[in-house]
């Protein structure tokens, strides 16, 4: 299937900030079942976008915007051709989860992580144990725990914050797919599975529903999912958010141990103004033509300035909020 | 002040005893070692009240040139008078030539160690030298520092190794500081101090000299420019007057003649680091920094640091600039990876160490940790990540309670400890006031990397001021003594 995904991002300030400094993550990987056809980021105002892949595997555009400025937009244009994944290994021993070589070579996927923190008596390792009881193989249990997650949380947009607790998540009962998806690795790495999370999108009116898409065009957010090691099968993703198979509507920008180590945005400015932010994906289906070559994604290098220093101004460090 | 003791023979080495183990001036059967016979006879014709008079002297030129550091903890004033003891530490060429030897192997091993892990295939962790888990779970491990190569794979430029000499005269590596090892502003002051104080000890011995380093640091550095840019523009990049090594960043500047600056004094644009001066953006090439890891840059690190520069691991991703020590050497310092390290020089150089580690056990492992932990009163216990001897317990002289807390703190995180045998540190005769009396010491020895590797004649050598005391940290009251590596002829 060939999707064509325009992430738009549009940062605004009460004032004008300066120095601001960003990671930005939202090039698809590519891997054996999608290839990224093209891919364009764009900056108003226009900068030079350094790009480089993180520890995780994950394309990672570094740009900045030295000089005062009141709005800064990001536009990341991609086509990507997808295809159906391989169907879930059909065995994959429980027992294999306890082998030392396997556990090892997985280690930061068991351990917690900065968003994936439980701790004994609030309920994740105790639901994911009862919910694992009497699974006869690794894909057995999978969809267990999932069918749990999804038994455990209801689908509320703006329910929660990016750093609550596992325990309190489950107190709650609501979240968006980034909760669904830490949760969903937080019960499974209690249970010795190493589960990451996947960063994405998602071709979808409705990332809640399972079906079809039908439109041409549907305008998103960011889509989380995860992704479990099945011992002798390699990782296999689930979508713990609408319960459904991760099929050639799922793509993947990249995986991490959680939600901290693939932001779409992390970024600092200097300046004491408030910013707001307006974020949309819009995604379309494409009648797939010939593969043509990828743009470069380097904006034209500006020229540099070598003027005084910026006046001096009140030395605040804010956080780009995504 | 009374003279209390007479003029010429002032017997401070009378009844001199050396403590149990190795004593660095004297044979067993009480002569002086070759190296220090003349050193010996000087300071046997001092008295004590002669060697007050020069260590005041010496106290108060640091005063007055603010030679200082910091104690943390310290209550009353956090800025202490740096001490020296004027009983310097001898090193005969043929005994540095082996150290110098075995550093050279050691860091060079160290380096391919870091490169390896960071910017090659990780080699090592595939062919199984050390488990991949335990480099990964290292707080010292460095993720972000993933995919980007250092010239010369040279991450660690400036390192700062430890050691001691056992009870039988063996030199062996206590631990490897490989971030932001500090302590060689204190080589350099000493001897300026020694020179000015006591220069008639200097006539009949010929030691190497040390103010040099400025100059060695300085093209080691200019040598890690990206592309091998010639005349590249080098800076120290320092947390600020409140880090306890600020003298030290302001010494090296300069001493190498090149600018001190804060994070607020760089600025990132377009992929390119640049300094703000009065003439405006100058690029920056060679950022030797003594800023931890973590808050070398708010994007890619911690958020909430002032101290750092945002935008500065992309520019490093980009190559406009070089970090020097590169990012995520703690992954090689960790003391649960010093185990490894033997075994390291082994397989990246295919050669014995020519140094040995300090008998260590790793307490992750079962059966160690068994082992250890049921005679823990004779080993020294030591968190992994820990500096300045923070929560280090020295099992011979910890009590029950101490020992048991030890023990709980082990089992409680046995990846983050490892206890090692008791060293008997070896001793030198350090004035108590009254008399020359045996004190411990160690010795820190500075390891330059850049095209190639050379080890700083000489180091920090630390003494601990109690008799019978192993603790030499400056931070918990140890001192530090001259240290002279003697020409050939005079050893």
């Amino acid at each position: 299937m060939r999707l064509d995904i325009r992430y738009r991002m549009h940062f605004r300030y009460s004032e004008p900030v300066r120095e601001s400094q960003n990671e930005i993550r939202v090039r698809p990987r590519d891997d054996e079942t999608q290839r990224v056809v093209s891919f364009r980021l764009t900056t108003d105002p226009p900068t030079r976008v350094i790009s480089a892949f993180d520890y995780w595997g994950t394309a990672v555009c570094q740009l900045g915007v030295r000089t005062a400025h009141t709005s800064l937009e990001l536009l990341a244009e991609t086509s990507v051709d997808t295809s159906a994944r391989p169907a879930p290994p059909p065995e994959g021993a429980v027992a294999a989860l306890s082998d030392r070589g396997f556990r090892s070579q997985h280690f930061e996927f068991l351990e917690l992580s900065q968003h994936v923190a439980w701790q004994t008596g609030d309920g994740v390792a105790e639901r994911a144990a009862a919910a694992a009881q009497g699974a006869r193989s690794v894909p057995e249990l999978l969809a267990a725990v999932v069918a749990e997650v999804r038994s455990a949380l209801r689908y509320e947009s703006g329910a929660t914050d990016i750093g609550v607790p596992l325990g309190a998540l489950l107190a709650g009962g609501g979240g968006v797919c980034q909760d669904f998806a830490h949760l969903a690795i937080g019960m499974l790495r209690s249970i010795g599975v190493p589960a990451r999370y996947v960063s994405g999108y998602l071709f979808a009116a409705d990332e809640t529903a399972a079906a079809d898409e039908t439109a041409a065009a549907v305008s998103v957010q960011t889509h989380a999912w995860i992704e479990a090691a099945v011992p002798g099968a390699g990782w296999h993703p689930l979508d713990p958010t609408n319960g459904g198979p991760v099929g050639e509507r799922h793509v993947v920008i990249g995986c991490g141990r959680d939600y901290g180590d693939v932001p779409p945005v992390r970024g600092v400015f200097m300046g004491g103004a408030t910013a707001g932010v307006e974020a949309e994906v819009v995604i379309g289906r494409l009648p797939a033509t010939d593969p043509q070559p990828e743009t470069s994604s380097r904006s034209r290098p500006r020229t540099l300035a070598h003027g005084p220093p910026a006046t001096p101004r009140p030395h605040q460090q804010q956080q780009q909020q995504q | 002040m009374a003279e209390s003791l007479p003029g010429p023979g002032g017997g401070l080495l009378d009844g001199y005893e050396p403590a149990r183990g190795f004593d660095e001036a004297f044979e067993p059967d009480g002569s002086a070692r070759g190296a220090y016979r003349r050193i010996v006879e000087r300071f046997g014709e001092l008295d004590s009240g002669e060697l007050r008079r020069l260590e005041r002297l010496v106290a108060d030129e640091f005063r007055r040139q603010g030679i200082t550091f910091t104690v943390y903890s310290d209550e009353e004033g956090t800025e202490r008078i740096w001490p020296m003891d004027l009983f310097p530490r001898l090193i005969a060429a043929a005994e540095w030539d082996e150290l110098d030897r075995g550093l050279t192997q050691r860091v060079t091993a160290l380096n391919c160690f870091l490169e390896d892990l960071y910017a090659g295939e990780g080699a090592a962790i595939a062919d199984g030298v050390v488990p991949r888990w335990l480099v990964v779970s290292s707080g010292g491990f460095e993720r972000n520092a993933m995919g980007i190569p250092a010239p010369h794979g040279a991450r660690c430029n400036v390192a700062g190794i430890d050691v001691v000499r056992d009870g039988d005269g063996r030199h062996r590596v206590l631990e490897d500081n490989l971030r932001n090892p500090s302590g060689i502003s204190y080589v350099i002051e000493n001897r300026a101090a020694m020179a000015k104080a006591c220069s008639w000890l200097f006539y009949d011995h010929a030691a190497q000299p040390v103010d040099q380093y400025g100059r060695m640091l300085r093209s080691t550095l200019e040598s890690m420019a990206p592309d091998g840019r010639s005349s590249p523009h080098v800076v120290v990049l320092t947390p600020g007057i409140f880090n306890s090594a600020y003298f030290e960043h302001a010494f090296l500047a300069r001493s190498m003649g090149v600018e001190l600056v804060e994070g607020r004094d760089l600025v990132v644009d377009d992929g390119t680091v640049y300094a703000r001066t009065i003439e405006g953006l100058i690029a920056v090439d060679v950022i030797y920094r003594r800023v931890d890891d973590s808050f070398l840059d708010p994007v890619a690190f911690r958020p909430d640091s002032m101290l750092g520069v945002p935008g500065l691991l992309g520019a490093l991703r980009a190559g406009t600039v070089t970090v020097c020590n590169a990012i995520g050497n703690g992954a090689a310092d960790d003391k649960a990876v010093y185990p490894y390290v033997p075994d390291l020089i082994r397989y990246y150089l295919g050669d014995e160490p020519i140094i040995d580690n300090v008998p260590t056990y790793v307490m992750w492992d079962p059966d160690q940790r068994a082992e250890a932990l049921g005679r823990l009163g004779e080993l020294v216990a030591k968190p992994v990540g820990g500096s300045g001897g923070a929560g280090v317990l020295i099992g011979p002289q910890a009590d029950e309670q101490e020992l048991e807390a030890a023990r709980a703190a082990i089992e409680a995180d046995p990846r983050n400890w490892i206890t090692q045998e008791t060293v008997q540190l070896s001793s030198l005769p350090s004035f108590g006031g009254e008399r020359l009396e045996p004190r411990h010491v160690d010795l820190r020895p500075f390891v330059l990397t850049g095209e190639r590797t050379e080890v700083f004649p000489g180091g920090l050598t630390r003494v601990a001021m109690r008799r019978g005391s192993l603790i030499v940290n400056s931070s918990a009251g140890g001192g530090s003594k001259d240290t002279w590596v003697l020409a050939p002829e005079y050893s």
